[in-house]
């Protein structure tokens, strides 16, 4: 081999056309990429919960200071006014029913379309499916979730008041929860990249979405026949509203809006994550 | 384009890579693109609207090649390496690696500080790409090499930078990739820590590793390299054996820092070098260095030269204070036995006043080709400073004598990190 110094006889300007990159990443590549990297979503994972237990006095307690604040506050205000109808519920419990996967919701998706941004450090210097961060911010929700739904055997206790065996939908529910979650969060971390506005928009949003879902009053406030294009827009409306049937109210879900929920948490899955895997490619380009 | 199947472990093909960015991005990209919508509908055209940072770059890499990759800043090193991480995609051409890459791109970026070094080591471990039992295993190899020992339970935040940058390296260092791709990480860390990482580095491209390395150091990138790559304005200008492919970019580097000062600063220099009797310049033989000065008065004056390899710092460098004469003047500098091995150097000078503020900045001045013995070959992972030609022989002893070492050096600290 031979040294070969040439003057930059500058080539074309362009690239000819034939010459395009195009990444070839099928679905079951992209899924096989991801499994690879379970032990990364772990260790992500354990890092925010050791930082936060690590940073903080009362550690995972703030998992339930959230919630159970806003369950004071809600109570004071909406019990003595008998506001909202509960079927008999003590308005705590009611409430409280509601925030715990409220606040999964609103933890994971405003934590959550920060985890590229705050990680863009690491995401310019080492490879990985970038999917991992939101998803472990997800799952860091989900653990505060569980510390926090701990309450809810608390208040079980305080007012006599056993949950119902019909509970056992709640893995269901859980489910399709993640699903809308993780999709909305895959969407708006990878445009929170392109447009950081999307940075203010999303706690304004989570807070707006608060009155619009029922966590405050139940699902009958909405007129029926409004609950089936409400069940699309806002599916954590059915989800919430058949975590209350099943566990307090000894009903199964209302499968008829929950369907429409679930095909609108599947729609925003696969749309999120679809948008995430093609924004992914330009993120070292901008960022 | 049809999909093809990737090249065996450690091989990298580059294939006529081209990758643009944007001008000029300060706006955020929403507003860039409406604009630009705009600007489309009116029929105007934005021709300057791409910059582009890699042209045509075209290299293929076997397994267990040492790929030293060189050139001036915004010469596109940074962005072939990230395309390489597959951090960065090409906007035309592709790139097939084989086998695990693993990147040692500055360090710190893993590290968190709220956590432990311990917890450090899984977690930079895991974003490397190691399995957590594949980190275990090696965890005692990687708290030697980052010389931790009981700091390894505490708080990195409570570490100084070597500490963390070496628990990086550590980590980075024992991944055992099929590549290993280097950006500019000796930079940082003491001498002997320096050493360090080159012999690991050696060690790795011994078990047949392949290795990128990025550097502006290019002592170091010669040192480690078999091959060198010189990228130029986002272009391959030379690729070849690491010798060839630097001298090359250093000829280029020492004539464009020629063009850059030539007419700056009150006093004119221009100078011939030569060996005695006219000949050419050669190792151990004397060496002549004429400067012709022009000075618009008389002034006190200090007057530097130095002779390089390459880069401004020179192998040695020469100083004379006295009054310079009005007009165009004449000064020569001998030099009693060139201590200097074949190859082609520069001849560096600059004009100081008395106390010390520059006339005529530290700029090169000519160039000239040395003739005699090449330089020894030193251990690979060595770095020479700078080439020094010493008149050496080897004696056999015919009766050894024995004798003690003294006790400090008598035991040479354990190699570590090795196999």
């Amino acid at each position: 081999m031979t040294a070969t110094s040439v003057e930059p006889s500058e080539p074309a300007t362009e690239p000819p056309a034939g010459l395009r990159f195009r990444r070839h990443l099928g679905f079951r590549e992209a899924m096989a990429e991801l499994w690879q990297a379970r032990e990364l979503i772990r260790t992500l994972v354990e890092r925010d919960l050791r930082i936060r237990y690590k940073q903080t006095v009362l550690g995972f307690g703030w998992a339930v200071v959230g919630p159970v604040v806003f369950m004071l506050v809600f109570t004071v205000f909406f019990q003595s006014a008998g506001h909202f109808a509960t079927a008999g519920v003590p308005y705590a419990l009611f409430s409280y029913t509601a925030l715990v996967p409220w606040t999964f919701f609103a933890e994971g998706v405003t934590l959550g379309s920060m985890s590229l941004i705050s990680n863009l450090m690491l995401l310019n210097k080492v490879y990985c499916p970038r999917e991992v961060f939101p998803i472990a911010t997800v799952i860091t929700a989900a653990f505060d979730a569980a510390v926090s739904a701990l309450v809810l055997l608390v208040l079980f206790a305080i007012y006599q008041y056993p949950p119902a065996i019909t509970t056992l939908w709640v893995p269901v529910l859980i489910a399709l929860e993640v699903a809308f979650t993780l999709g909305v969060t895959l969407f708006a971390s990878s445009v929170l990249i392109y447009l950081r506005d999307v940075r203010y928009v999303v706690p304004l949003a989570v807070q707006v979405g608060m009155f619009a879902s029922p966590v405050i009053y139940g699902i009958n406030v909405i007129p029926a026949g409004l609950r089936p294009a409400y069940a699309i827009a806002d599916p954590l409306g059915p989800i919430i509203a058949s975590f209350r049937l099943t566990v307090l109210h000894n009903q199964p879900p209302d499968w008829g809006l929950l369907g429409l929920a679930a095909l609108a948490s599947a729609a925003w899955l696969t749309g999120g994550y679809a948008l995430f895997k093609r924004l992914e490619t330009g993120i070292a380009d901008i960022a | 384009m049809t999909r093809l199947a990737p090249p065996p472990p450690g091989v990298i093909g580059v294939e006529r890579v081209w990758k643009r960015f944007h001008a000029d991005r300060t706006r955020p990209v929403l507003r860039d693109e409406v604009s630009r919508l705009s600007q489309r509908l009116r029929g105007a055209h934005d021709a300057n609207r791409w910059r582009w940072a890699l042209r045509d770059v075209d290299i293929k890499i076997d397994q267990g090649d040492a790929v030293g990759l060189f050139g001036t800043n915004g010469s596109g090193k940074s962005t072939l390496l990230k395309i390489l991480t597959r951090v960065m995609y090409p906007t035309a051409g592709n790139v097939r690696i084989g086998g695990r890459v693993g990147a040692l791109i500055e360090v710190r970026a893993g590290i968190h500080p709220d956590l432990t070094g311990r917890e450090n080591v899984f977690l930079y471990g895991s974003i490397l790409g190691l399995r957590r039992s594949e980190i275990a295993k090696r965890f005692d190899a990687i708290v030697d090499f980052a010389d931790l020992s009981d700091a390894i339970n505490r708080q990195v935040k409570f570490y100084s930078s070597g500490m963390a940058m070496r628990l990086g390296f550590g980590v980075a260092a024992f991944l055992e990739p099929h590549v290993l791709l280097v950006d500019e990480v000796l930079a940082v860390g003491d001498a002997t820590f320096q050493q360090r990482c080159l012999d690991r580095m050696r060690v790795v491209l011994n078990q047949g590793t392949t290795l990128v390395f990025v550097s502006h150091d290019l002592a170091s990138v010669e040192s480690i390299s078999t091959r060198g790559v010189w990228l130029r304005q986002g272009i391959v200008a030379a690729d070849g054996p690491i010798r060839d492919s630097l001298s090359a970019y250093r000829s280029h580097i020492e004539s464009a820092a020629e063009v850059e000062v030539a007419g700056a600063g009150q006093i004119g220099i221009s100078a011939v070098v030569s060996g005695s009797k006219h000949e050419a310049p050669a190792t151990q033989e004397p060496l002549h260095v004429a400067l012709r000065l022009r000075s618009s008065c008389d002034q006190r004056i200090v007057l530097f030269i130095g002779i390089s390899e390459g880069s401004a710092a020179p192998v040695f460098s020469l100083r004379r204070e006295y009054v310079l004469d009005e007009g165009v003047t004449e000064t020569k500098c001998v030099i009693g036995a060139l201590p200097l091995p074949r190859g082609r150097y520069f001849a560096w000078a600059a004009i100081t006043d008395p106390a010390g503020a520059d006339l005529t900045p530290w700029h090169p001045v000519t160039c000239f080709d040395v003739l005699g013995p090449d330089l020894d070959a030193a251990l690979p992972g060595v770095m020479r400073l700078s080439p020094v030609h010493v008149d050496a022989r080897w004696e056999e002893i015919s009766s050894p004598v024995p004798f003690r070492l003294p006790t400090e050096i008598a035991a040479p600290r354990q190699a570590t990190g090795g196999s």
